[in-house]
């Protein structure tokens, strides 16, 4: 569904990803760990169309998006809940809800028909449907980023950090979330600080180390390989 | 003396409306692409000439060079005038976007000030080949008699200066709230970035806003152009004044620089009243002082963003 092939991305004179290969195949929930400064949320920009891809290629659906612009790639089904969750503060958090669905042009029906089944999913957001998105917990926030991403009804949706910030059982819940949205038919690439769980729901997963994609695998091979376990799980040899 | 100051309100108020317009254009274009139109003084007296150049056109009238017919502005010709305006100023806007915006946005910088005034330097100059320096007499399409409103004199263009403005930013402020496109131009205002990850071309809604911005300067200019006298000079002090408004209200909130241009007209005509040489001074104080005590303007907000 999505292929890079040896692409780059800097910023500047920063290289911030080099040579990067990597695969997504329809329906599978692919993870990337990596520690920080990796080059993971650059990743997911690249694929959003954030930023131009200086060498190599992205294809979609066998289409080259490489030099597509990011709003055209929402409309091909390509979202993105970035990091730092960015929603518009100053907006209520049903129009951040609406905004997601920007360029589908749904009517006031249908609109109100798909922010409910969002609110069905994040109960959370329901009760604050008017209020301005700044006044919510980071959380929520979290919560919110997401829901906005999934109103554009992508095929792939790609998370950067869904956990950063957030109490232990709230990441329950978005793994949770995460899991269903697999059921749900949507593909899902998944960069996380939480790597246990990311690879615990992964089917598959990267590594990636300065820049470069250094290993890669299925979740469970990676979750119980020593070296992965040691810099990302907090895990020592001698304990693995 | 009640009769003054309801004259003086009245008129602070309709010179007020229209710098509440320009300082709307500089904060639509500034919220939106980080940029302004620093030739919006040319945009606002090309308007006035478009427009006047549209009355002699739609009328069949010819004009003279300091004065055109008051017939000229009758009945629907007036308001189809100010429309032609508009839009020819509004394409002027995409033109200036594109070819002294664009290259420089978003980039480290500021060559866009440089481009945007050498624009209206090239502006002023063409609009001098074409129409001469001369002022020129526009008729008000209510004629230029005076209105008594309790024992006040009020001029009636005044009047339509004032509904003009506040209905365009009704209108205005209801569209970036409530349709579709306004809070797209919000979500592009607040970040471009993730603007495009909602499907909204950027690109698009930069170009609108410029449309926008020049398009309002340019009415603007049709507006007071019965007041002012339509002349190639007039639009940088308004436009000047105009942006004092926004900074005040606060550049980053539309409804903060109409409040801004409001205070202003009506700050320098009650000041006008009693000492007029004193006009600009005690004005530009007020903007300094504001400034000295709130960077972001009275009406501005400093964004609290969680992390
Ligand atoms: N806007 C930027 N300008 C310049 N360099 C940047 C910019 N954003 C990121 N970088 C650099 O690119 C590299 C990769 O950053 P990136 O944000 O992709 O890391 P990450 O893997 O997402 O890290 P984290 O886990 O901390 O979010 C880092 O060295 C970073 O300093
Ligand atoms: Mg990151």
């Amino acid at each position: 569904m999505l292929n890079l092939k040896n692409v780059h991305l800097a910023y500047g004179p920063i290289t911030a990803v080099r040579d990067a290969s990597i695969e997504v195949q329809q329906g599978e929930v692919v993870a990337i760990v990596g520690g920080n400064g990796a080059g993971k949320s650059t990743l997911l920009k690249g694929i959003a169309g954030l930023m131009p891809v200086d060498s190599g290629q992205i294809s979609f659906e066998n289409n080259d998006i490489t030099r597509m612009p990011p709003h055209v790639r929402v409309a091909r089904g390509i979202a993105l809940s970035p990091e730092g969750r960015q929603v518009f503060s100053d907006q209520s958090v049903y129009d951040n809800l609406t905004l997601g669905a920007y360029f589908r042009r749904l009517s006031k029906e249908a609109l109100e028909a798909e922010i409910e089944e969002q609110f069905k999913l994040f109960p959370r957001l329901r009760e604050r449907r008017s209020q301005l998105a700044e006044t919510l917990s980071g959380g929520e926030q979290q919560m919110l980023a997401i829901a906005r991403a999934l109103m554009s009804k992508p095929k792939l949706l790609l998370l950067d950090e869904p956990s950063l910030g957030l109490a232990p059982k709230i990441i329950q819940e978005i793994f949770a979330i995460i899991v269903s949205l697999r059921k749900a038919g949507i593909t899902i690439l998944l960069v996380e600080q939480m790597a246990n769980m990311a690879l615990a729901i992964a089917d598959r997963a990267y590594v990636l180390e300065t820049g470069r994609v250094t290993m890669t695998g299925t979740g469970q091979q990676l979750l119980h390989d020593p070296k992965v376990r040691a810099a990302y799980l907090g895990v020592t040899h001698t304990a693995a | 003396m009640l009769a003054t100051y309801i004259q003086t309100l009245v008129s602070g108020l309709a010179i007020g409306g229209v710098y509440a317009l320009i300082a709307l254009s500089f904060s639509i274009t500034f919220t939106t692409t980080k940029t302004m139109n620093f030739a919006q003084g040319e945009f606002i007296s090309f308007g006035a000439f478009i427009g006047v150049a549209a009355l002699l056109l739609l009328s069949g009238l010819a004009g003279g060079l300091t004065a055109i017919p008051g017939e000229a502005a009758a009945g629907w010709r007036y308001p189809a005038a100010a429309l032609i305006a508009t839009v020819v100023a509004g394409v002027m806007g995409v033109l200036i976007f594109l070819l002294a915006v664009r290259p420089f946005a978003g980039k480290r910088g500021m060559n866009w000030v440089m481009s945007t005034i050498g624009f209206g330097v090239i502006l002023q100059s063409i609009g001098l080949t074409i129409w001469g320096p001369a002022p020129v007499m526009v008729p008000s399409p209510l004629g230029d008699g005076v209105l008594r409103i309790a024992g006040a004199g009020v001029r009636p263009q005044e009047l339509i200066v004032l509904a003009s403005a506040i209905a365009i930013m009704v209108i205005f402020d209801f569209v970036m709230r409530r349709t579709r496109i306004g809070k797209a131009m919000m979500a592009v205002a607040h970040s471009p970035q993730t603007a495009s990850l909602m499907g909204i071309n950027v690109n698009t809604v930069m170009i609108g806003a410029f449309a926008l911005s020049s398009g309002l300067a340019g009415l603007a200019g049709v507006l007071i152009a019965p007041i002012a006298s339509a002349s190639l000079f007039m639009g940088l002090g308004f436009a000047l004044k105009a942006f004092s408004g926004a900074i005040i209200g606060g550049l980053t909130n539309p409804r903060g620089c109409i409040y801004g241009g409001f205070i202003l007209g009506v700050l320098e005509s009650s000041v006008g009243l009693w000492q007029a040489q004193w006009k600009e001074i005690v004005v530009f104080s007020l903007i300094i002082l504001v400034l000295a005590f709130r960077p972001q303007g009275l009406f501005g907000h400093a964004s609290i963003d969680k992390v």
